[in-house]
């Protein structure tokens, strides 16, 4: 396999009543962070699954590095994935969990002791699964995921339950994992996270594409919705000399204007020539969340 | 065969084969000591029979027979070690979705027709193991029973040695019936309830359904036909000697591979074509 790239054409997942994942198709770089994200109930996991042969599509197929994941020969070695927190047999201790693992995918059983070392939980490798925290399983998670060294990463809502602590650590190690050239695709529904963690964004909704491409590229196909914060002992006066440069002045509620339709700099220029005394001037851009919550506005219901 | 290993420290790993194989320990215990007072009872007094049926009187006249009732003590405990067995292989295939851990196994081998076969290997010799272990302690418990009351033990005859190899295949495949049942009933709590329930009702149930159509037809082939039922088939397979009213034990082996075979098989298809989520 030489690269890692994740090919999705026409994914399509029926239930009984309901189209999980509908004709969905996007692709996956490795050397980044892709953010798969979506309300709860959009098909995420579903996708993921049907990725990884674990759920069979009604139509469409996936593809690792150009190969359907049934096709892999060995796919632990080329394909991690962290899927649910809870895992593991619940009598088993950790580094027994690994080590089954590593037979099953006939992988050296000191990859076990390797990968628990990797998510440091070397401590807690004779501690049964049952008496991990939530934290310390989804590392356990990311220890399995990483036993044949993968070149592809799939994690379905790695920062559930996690402490901050915890999310921070995830973010470093998923982010060092993209700069070692691999693909790492991770799920959520935690925008903010996203925006910190994700290189490239992929976002459905109800089972559908709603956009992808990189990070900035998203936020700025909603650049119209920037707007600029403006704070004044003048309002009337500055509103007046706005509304001649043709932006739609709005109060803000608490004091202040919020102005659309033009940039901070013609705002400040504006107000410099008119002698209105500014207080405040800011470039307000839609944080992702909004952004999210605009594009999958009224798609997220129940279905 | 990696994923045969893989299977047996699953199991290894956990506490589930021990405490099946000590319930297996007791059970046969306790069977020895019910089989041994019988044949104490039989073989001292065969003709201190009670009033019954020609049938019935028949049938006592048989089992006071030392090769059967040497057979019935070499092959103790089968009863509940078939429990044990099968129980233990509904865990192996239900423990991967009562702790889902079937997505981290289908992962690393998506062929998953090679885990359900390592699974039924895997479940056939920790029945053989079983086996191993309860006829290592059977057979010098025999021994010396029949020593102590001074009857010929009968080892090395061959209805004794068939009994006890038909015995070990009993085992195997009520390993293979457990992997078929944990696949039907996914539910770990309703898949051993469920096989428990049945299979410790079902075979009473099943002989007295029997004898009653039996009496109710008048026809003697009615009760041959119980060897459809899989414990009354391992039952069969285990007797010495060949009890009037019941088929060969032969026959008894080829309704159990049967089985092996079918359950096998569906349990095999319905994991290849589930959706794991």
């Amino acid at each position: 396999m030489s690269d890692g790239q994740i090919v999705v054409s026409g994914l399509t997942k029926h239930y009984r009543n309901v189209r999980a994942v509908d004709n969905l198709s996007f692709t996956v770089e490795p050397g980044r962070v892709t953010g798969f994200l979506g309300p709860n109930g959009a098909g995420k996991t579903t996708t993921l699954r049907m990725i990884l042969n674990l759920v069979t599509p009604t139509a469409g197929a996936a593809t690792i590095g150009g190969q359907r994941y049934a096709d892999l020969a060995e796919p632990l070695r080329h394909v991690g994935a962290v899927l649910e927190a809870s895992s593991a047999h619940k009598g088993r201790t950790g580094l027994n969990h690994l080590r089954v693992v590593a037979a099953g995918a006939g992988l050296p059983r000191q990859r076990a002791d390797e990968v628990l070392a990797m998510v440091g939980l070397t401590p807690a490798a004779k501690r049964k699964f049952k008496g991990y925290s939530l934290g310390m399983r989804q590392r356990l998670g990311i220890a399995t995921a990483m036993l044949g060294d993968p070149k592809v990463l799939i994690l379905d809502e790695p920062a559930n339950g996690l402490d901050p602590e915890g999310i921070r650590w995830m973010r470093d190690f998923l982010k060092s994992l993209a700069a070692q050239g691999r693909t790492v695709l991770v799920s959520s529904h935690l925008l903010s996270e996203m925006q910190l963690l994700a290189d490239d964004l992929v976002i459905i909704a109800a089972g559908q594409l709603i956009t992808q491409g990189p990070v900035d590229e998203v936020m700025g196909s909603m650049s119209g919705n920037t707007q600029v914060r403006v704070r004044t002992p003048q309002a009337e006066a500055l509103t007046g000399v706005l509304a001649a440069q043709q932006a739609t002045v709005t109060p803000g509620g608490d004091g202040a204007l919020l102005v659309t339709g033009v940039d901070a700099p013609t705002v400040g220029r504006a107000a410099l020539t008119a002698g209105v005394e500014l207080h405040e001037l800011t470039t307000e851009r839609p944080d992702l969340e909004r952004v999210f919550l605009d594009l999958t506005a009224g798609k997220a219901g129940i279905r | 065969m990696r994923l045969v290993r893989a299977e047996l420290l699953k199991i290894r790993t956990t506490n589930a084969w021990w405490l099946f194989g000590l319930g297996a320990l007791v059970m046969l215990a306790l069977a020895f000591l019910v089989n041994a007072v019988n044949a104490i009872q039989l073989l001292n007094n065969p003709e201190d029979v009670p009033a019954m049926s020609p049938e019935q009187a028949e049938q006592v006249r048989a089992q006071a027979d030392v090769v059967f009732q040497a057979a019935n003590l070499y092959t103790s405990g089968q009863f509940f070690g078939l429990l044990f067995v099968m129980l233990l292989g509904i865990v192996v295939v239900t423990n991967e979705f009562y702790h889902q851990t079937a997505t981290t196994t289908f992962l690393a081998t998506p062929r998953r027709t090679a885990v359900v076969l390592a699974k039924l290997v895997t479940a056939a010799l920790f029945g053989a193991v079983f086996w191993l272990v309860t006829t290592a302690l059977t057979i010098p418990s025999t021994m010396i029973f029949f020593a102590v009351k001074d009857f010929d033990n009968h080892f090395g005859d061959w209805e004794i040695t068939r009994a006890l190899l038909l015995n070990l295949l009993a085992y195997v495949l009520w390993g293979i019936f457990g992997v078929g049942f944990g696949v039907l009933i996914r539910s770990q709590i309703g898949a051993t309830i469920t096989a428990v329930v049945l299979y410790l009702l079902g075979t009473t149930a099943a002989s007295i359904i029997f004898t009653l159509l039996r009496v109710w037809l008048d026809a003697e082939w009615i009760s041959e036909l119980q060897v459809i039922v899989p414990s009354i088939a391992s039952q069969l397979m285990i007797t010495g000697t060949e009890l009037p009213g019941s088929p060969p034990q032969w026959v008894g082996a080829a309704v159990l591979i049967g089985y092996a075979v079918v359950t096998g098989t569906i349990g095999t298809l319905i994991v290849r074509r589930r959706d794991i989520g």
